[in-house]
């Protein structure tokens, strides 16, 4: 036992680092989801897509821009942009005459546009590895507790997290736009009742969810190779999260992300291969005591 | 059943007796890849359009029986006919632990849990290479000698699906059948006229899960491999599909779903790489103008025919 | 028969049923009554175990009955109708009774037996008893509002109860349909020996078919007594003249 003290603070530092950059992704991207699924209680298959399509779509703005550090910052803008572009075309195309289908339909058409995405995506890329750059002042490491080094990009993906929670919360409780929409998350009839344009509202916010997909799409873009089937895994992922902390609950979303992140990173310290069964016990624990996740559900 | 259903039941299980005989290998392998499908679909449907439960991951349940078949198969010298029904019996076993772990949620939390911990197996088949060959999955499955050639394969899948689809068949026109439809409709009438829902929901996740392990039992005998992805939650998106296609709430339509999918995948791929394109773009379709499925449609446009006059008289 | 002491129930805060108080002998017909959002409903869950109570005691033939799950309240032989229609959308009106009767029988776990052979004769009579026989191929979907009524009475007899309660038996009926109704729940009680328990908005009905009424306010019992007690009574006058929808005489 003494030598695992002995070796565990460190590497238990650096993973529980790890596992919280991590964290800001999948904070990123479940926070649509659930923002989606508490509005306008859509399951979105095709979430995970638009994460795919975002961080392809930041690797050839980077390229296009010569590969320099600004590269990394026009795709940060301009790539989450393209995504919400492209889920507003969907919505108004489709999605906005299905939304009175069962959960069932909404859940298999989203997943039809997560196979059409798949494919597009390796029409247009191909089938190879991409990796996108890390802007030059993220390049190199800090020294963390003791000397311990950590990636400076992942600082910064600690520190977007945060960010976006609280432009998130400024979003949905500041503004009419936000407080429409989380009346409309409880009592749809009613919003549209008043007089308000459900039908707006929700074209909104579906593509501000799908804006949060491509944003993550982009920031972990340069921390992992970009390559197809990389939605596939991340879908599942922000499933759990957003069941873990609540239907429709993005506080629930930063939570489920904080829980999921460190069972999954300190999961890996305890058992290397296996690591991966920890998040999905914690969710199954959760579940098991709060059957209707965390924080308080739309649902 | 009236005569002519009957009739037609017949003649179509002589042609299908009748393949081997007179078509090529390809597609003899085809039409027995088409009756398992369909049967792990019209599985599926026992629970999805009989039920009402989010049934989201039922593939894992395909795969956990074809596992069970092949570890059985390779790694135990037990009778290998024994392999053929531990299969299946690990894929209830599994459908009542998920069943007790998710019974108790809601309908979309049940059924993103379910493909959460169904993703969670596949991790585990996909990593533990010792095991289950990890990404590879298992090779050269050794068959039993007497079913181990094309034909025999073929009407061993036949004779268990046609069995398997009856018992189903028996199974929705029981009492248990016609409480499981009740509880789709309307679990909390179906409580208040002494139902007990979660107990018989969770008896129909085992038999479903049972019967989807068959049919993973069946793809061991005609493919001899098995891999991770025959549990990769796509595939029971896939299956889903096929339900949705051939009409969720008639028992023959998971079938047809099943039969024009599996087809449509063999010969779009022959020509092209983007099958899952083709794919989205028919379930768009379907779901847009045909949410009752081809043979519900037929149905519908069929009852009209006699049902309206009816209700105009009253 | 059914004895109801303080039972109490909070949503998010709100007092949906605080301090209800209820007692049915047995054979009679008893009324709750009380303005919209009385918490009439919301007893009527507690009662059956679709809503478990924060506290008070629901004792059915001096058996303790509170928070038993639905199932095992219909065990006891309590059924009950709901207000918004609840039926079997995609089965025929044979098969909403019929799944009643088999689930009574215990027959419900029963895989290979097929359900068209069963209970026939029974699920008949429930329905020649209510009316519907003419239409029991009929899928439930294509049933007119009132026809949906009186087959959610019929499922509660599948239960063969000893104890019903119905829930706004005639709501959104015809005139015609309502009389119908009101001679066929007369009928259960004084034919079969039900007791019964309803609420009603229509005054008419009420005091025209029940032997005792109790009134409800916001969640709590103003009163239970004889129609004529309850008609003098100040409180309940105060209760409905003072601003609500529904005219006592």
């Amino acid at each position: 036992m003494e030598a695992v003290y002995s070796i565990i603070p460190a590497g238990v530092l650096s993973q529980v680092f790890v596992g919280l950059s991590r964290t800001t992704i999948l904070f990123i991207v479940a926070s649509g989801l659930t923002l989606i699924l508490g509005v306008l209680r859509i399951p979105n298959v095709a979430h995970g897509s638009l994460y795919m399509i975002g961080a392809f779509t930041a690797f050839t703005v980077t390229k296009l821009s010569g590969g320099g550090s600004a590269g990394f910052w026009i795709a940060l803008v301009i790539a989450p942009l393209i995504v919400a572009l492209i889920s507003l075309i969907a919505e108004r195309g489709m999605f906005q005459f299905l939304y009175e289908r069962e959960h069932l339909m909404l859940l298999l058409l989203t997943f039809a546009f997560s196979l059409v995405f798949g494919d597009l995506v390796k029409l247009v890329w191909g089938g190879e590895y991409k990796s996108v750059p890390v802007p030059h002042i993220f390049q190199g490491f800090v020294p963390l507790f003791g000397g311990l080094p950590f990636p400076l990009y992942n600082l910064f993906l600690l520190l977007a997290g945060p960010v976006v929670a609280i432009l998130l919360y400024l979003l949905t409780n500041k503004t009419k736009m936000g407080k429409i929409a989380r009346a409309a998350a409880v009592d749809r009839e009613m919003v549209g009742a008043v007089g308000i344009n459900v039908s707006r509202v929700f074209a909104t916010v579906f593509v501000i969810g799908c804006y949060l997909a491509g944003l993550g799409g982009v920031l972990v873009a340069p921390t992992v190779s970009v390559t197809l089937g990389m939605d596939h895994n991340l879908i599942i992922e922000a499933f759990l999260i957003v069941i873990m902390g609540g239907l429709g609950n993005i506080w629930g979303a930063l939570l489920g992300a904080l829980i999921f992140g460190l069972t999954q990173s300190l999961g890996i310290l305890i058992w290397p291969k296996f690591g991966i069964i920890f998040p999905y016990l914690a969710v199954v624990v959760v579940l098991l005591f709060r059957p209707t996740g965390l924080l308080k559900s739309t649902w | 059943m009236s005569r002519q259903t009957i009739l037609g039941l017949g003649a179509g299980i002589i042609v299908l007796l009748l393949f081997p005989v007179f078509l090529p290998r390809f597609y003899v392998y085809l039409v027995s890849i088409i009756l398992l499908y369909g049967l792990l679909a019209t599985s599926l449907n026992l629970v999805l359009g009989y039920g009402g439960i989010f049934q989201f991951h039922h593939a894992v349940f395909y795969g956990v029986g074809a596992y069970g078949t092949t570890l059985m198969l390779t790694k135990t010298g037990l009778p290998p006919m024994l392999a053929f029904i531990v299969g299946p019996l690990a894929s209830a076993a599994f459908g009542l632990v998920i069943g007790i772990i998710c019974i108790r949620l809601s309908k979309l939390y049940f059924g993103m849990l379910q493909i959460s911990l169904g993703s969670l197996v596949w991790a585990i088949v996909y990593r533990w290479y010792s095991f289950t060959g990890g990404d590879d999955g298992i090779h050269g499955i050794p068959i039993p000698e007497m079913l181990s050639s094309p034909k025999s394969a073929y009407y061993y899948t036949l004779i268990i699906t046609l069995a398997s689809l009856f018992v189903m068949w028996k199974i929705i026109r029981s009492p248990f059948g016609s409480a499981l439809q009740g509880i789709r409709d309307n679990p909390v009438r179906s409580e208040m006229i002494g139902i007990n829902v979660r107990m018989h929901q969770l008896l129909a996740l085992v038999l479903a899960g049972f019967f989807a392990g068959v049919a993973g039992s069946l793809f061991v005998v005609v493919d001899n491999t098995v891999f991770p992805d025959m549990l990769f939650w796509t595939l029971s998106l896939e299956i889903l599909i096929m339900c949705l296609l051939g009409g969720w709430f008639t028992f023959l339509g998971p079938m047809l779903g099943a039969a024009v999918i599996v087809a449509l995948r063999t010969f779009v791929s022959a020509y092209t790489d983007y099958w899952a394109l083709v794919l989205g773009i028919i379930m768009m379709l379907v779901i847009l103008f045909l949410p009752n499925g081809i043979l519900g449609y037929v149905e519908e446009k069929f009852k009209r025919g006699f049902m309206e006059p009816e209700i105009e008289g009253q | 028969m059914l004895e109801v002491t303080s039972l109490s129930k909070t949503f998010d805060g709100f007092k949906a049923v605080n301090d209800a108080n209820l007692a049915v002998g047995k054979g009679e017909i008893v009324a709750v009554i009380g303005p919209n959002g009385a918490g009439k409903t919301t007893l009527f869950n507690l009662i059956t175990g679709i809503i478990k109570p924060d506290s008070g005691r629901v004792l059915f033939k001096n058996e303790d009955i509170t928070g038993l799950p639905p199932h095992e309240v219909c065990r006891k032989r309590i059924s009950r109708s709901f207000q918004i229609v609840n039926v079997f959308q995609r089965l025929t009106v044979f098969e909403n009774v019929q799944i009643s009767v088999l689930s009574r029988e215990k027959m419900t776990w029963n895989l290979f037996t097929p359900s068209a052979s069963l209970a026939i004769k029974e699920t008949d009579e429930i329905l020649e008893s209510v009316g519907l026989l003419k239409k029991k191929n009929r899928t439930t979907a294509l049933l007119s509002h009132g026809d949906r009524k009186v087959l959610e009475i019929a499922m509660a007899l599948g239960g063969n109860p000893e104890f019903l309660i119905l829930d706004e038996p005639t709501a959104g009926m015809a005139a015609e349909e309502t009389s119908r109704c009101i001679d066929l729940i007369k009928k259960l009680s004084q034919t079969m020996g039900l007791t019964i328990l309803f609420c009603e908005h229509d005054m008419e009905i009420v005091f025209g078919i029940a032997n005792r009424i109790m009134v409800m306010v916001r969640g709590g019992t103003v009163i239970q007594g004889s129609c004529e007690e309850v008609r003098c009574n100040e409180a309940v006058q105060d209760a409905y003249l003072g601003g609500s929808d529904v005219c006592l005489m």
